[in-house]
């Protein structure tokens, strides 16, 4: 796996993320059809849900590799887990921006406690908690803890969906018919939706790679400085 | 094209934001960097000594 | 098997001692309970003198005071505890050390419920709701949803011992996860106060179990990672 992070291959990753988001958008401006109820604000969504599934991709990263870390204990891990962590908290900011920004013109308001943007929320609470534990600093206690909390998180991810679909139900419905009303996805809007969804993936693993490489080299360099101090103060 | 100004709000976060966490990322790089090049000059010191 | 008899001994002895030291200054439970009386007070002023809405927010009011009581009681316990420097010695002792975080759990379940207990009287006549109608009913659900916030929260609140910023991490940690269970508790309560029966809860009340049981399963096995080292 450490192979895959290697630095070789890492421009053409960077190259090929950078292509597949320029044509995303292409697909997502020109080639997508307008829909019908919603217009044109409705090409929100290509990018607002690609985001919501890289940003739910993050967190089962996180997940397992808080797992692999109690188990294997490699720095390695622990690196990935916080890495994507950070990253999900990312996405997630962006599902949270952009969605109350589709919901104003579609909703009526701008917020209407959307079980999966309420879910959003609950999670973003959660792993800002969860890096706020971490910090940037390396100390194998707090790796320890963070990976019990990057487990309880992603556990707790379908409890909350649950009892967020429940409690919406008495909520009052926003006034709009529109709310989560489209005419549905036509082929056209699925296979441009499925190629935003894999240019976000990819470039979800590219900022993982980047930040697990700086969050080992940060671990590695403060090693290496209290060799140092150390040699130095003989 | 109404409610034109909204997908553009909505695209410009999305830029933005990935924008932000890219320098952000490119700025810890450039510490590390900084801090090896650091360590580095200290280590000459010692052994030219 | 022999192992799981030493395993309720010690943590009844654990409990014993954590009951004991708390019977003779009584501070945690105090504390707890004033803050609790305080907040449902504070509540009823802030949200203003129609009895009406008094009574439709009343179950959101007792279940967020009770949060807020787990929090305080679960900072003051660890604090003490802290302070004594004790889990360390006590954890050599312990055959499994999973036995710490039950007694720890049951402990603070136990301070909530007389919480519980003290304070219902209160509510009752603040809000005009009667509990008695159908106690059993409230209880289950008030038992179900108090044995949730004391897992998670004696689990959080032992991650957080070490940390530096530990009295503002726990309640950054404990309420975002265990908002299911505050969601379940608090409309199974607002049910049963409008009249409700426990067939019309039912599915509240299987969130709560579930939300119990996965995450007294998930503490056991994750508390020997915490605690090591």
């Amino acid at each position: 796996m450490q192979m895959m992070f290697a630095s070789k291959g890492r421009t053409l990753h960077a190259v090929i993320v950078y292509f597949s988001m320029l044509f995303a958008m292409f697909f997502v401006f020109i080639c997508a059809p307008n829909e019908k109820i919603q217009g044109i604000v409705q090409k929100i969504f290509y990018f607002h849900v690609s985001s919501a599934i890289t940003m739910f991709f993050a967190f089962f990263i996180v997940f397992v590799a808080s797992i692999m870390y109690l188990w294997k204990r490699s720095d390695w891990w622990d690196a990935v887990a916080f890495s994507a962590a950070e990253i999900g908290v990312v996405f997630c900011t962006l599902v949270l921006i952009t969605g109350p920004i589709w919901g104003r013109p579609i909703w009526g308001t701008w917020w209407s406690w959307d079980p999966t943007l309420t879910l959003t929320l609950v999670l973003w609470l959660i792993y800002v908690a969860y890096l706020m534990l971490r910090i940037d600093i390396h100390d194998p206690k707090r790796a320890r803890f963070a990976a019990v909390l990057g487990i309880i998180g992603f556990v707790d991810v379908l409890l909350i969906r649950w009892s967020v679909e429940k409690w919406r139900t008495l909520h009052p419905k926003p006034v709009l018919i529109q709310e989560g009303g489209t005419t549905g996805l036509t082929s056209t809007m699925l296979w441009i939706f499925m190629f935003c969804l894999g240019a976000f993936l990819l470039l979800f693993f590219y900022l993982l790679r980047e930040r697990t490489s700086i969050t080992q080299s940060r671990h590695a360099l403060e090693v290496l400085r209290q060799e140092i101090d150390d040699l130095l103060a003989r | 094209m109404k409610n034109f100004w909204y997908l553009f709000a909505a695209y410009s976060t999305i830029w933005t934001i990935l924008w932000v966490y890219i320098m952000h990322l490119s700025r810890k790089n450039k510490e590390l960097r900084e801090e090896l090049r650091d360590l580095q000059a200290r280590v000459e010191r010692v052994l030219t000594k | 098997m022999s192992s799981s008899k030493i395993f309720i001994q010690q943590v009844f002895a654990l409990l014993a001692k954590d009951l004991k030291t708390e019977w003779r200054t009584r501070e945690i439970f105090t504390s707890m309970f004033v803050f609790t009386v305080l907040v449902v007070v504070v509540f009823n002023f802030a949200i203003g003198a129609d009895t009406e809405l008094i009574r439709q927010v009343a179950s959101g009011v007792v279940w967020v005071a009770l949060l807020f009581a787990t929090v305080l009681g679960l900072q003051r316990a660890g604090h003490m505890e802290s302070e004594e420097d004790s889990l360390q010695g006590v954890l050599l002792a312990l055959h499994d050390r999973s036995a710490l975080f039950v007694a720890k759990m049951v402990a603070q379940m136990l301070y909530l419920l007389g919480v519980v207990v003290c304070t219902l009287p209160l509510c009752s006549i603040w809000f005009r709701i009667d509990f008695t109608a159908c106690i059993g009913a409230f209880g289950i659900v008030f038992v179900l949803g108090i044995l949730g916030l004391s897992i998670v929260g004696t689990l959080f609140s032992i991650m957080v011992l070490h940390t530096r910023a530990h009295e503002v991490m726990l309640p950054i940690l404990f309420l975002p996860v265990s908002i299911p269970l505050t969601i379940a508790a608090v409309y199974a309560t607002a049910q049963l106060i409008a009249g409700k029966g426990l067939k019309d809860i039912a599915d509240y009340l299987a969130l709560l179990s579930v939300f119990d049981i996965i995450f007294f399963m998930l503490s056991i096995m994750v508390f020997d990672y915490i605690v090591e080292g």
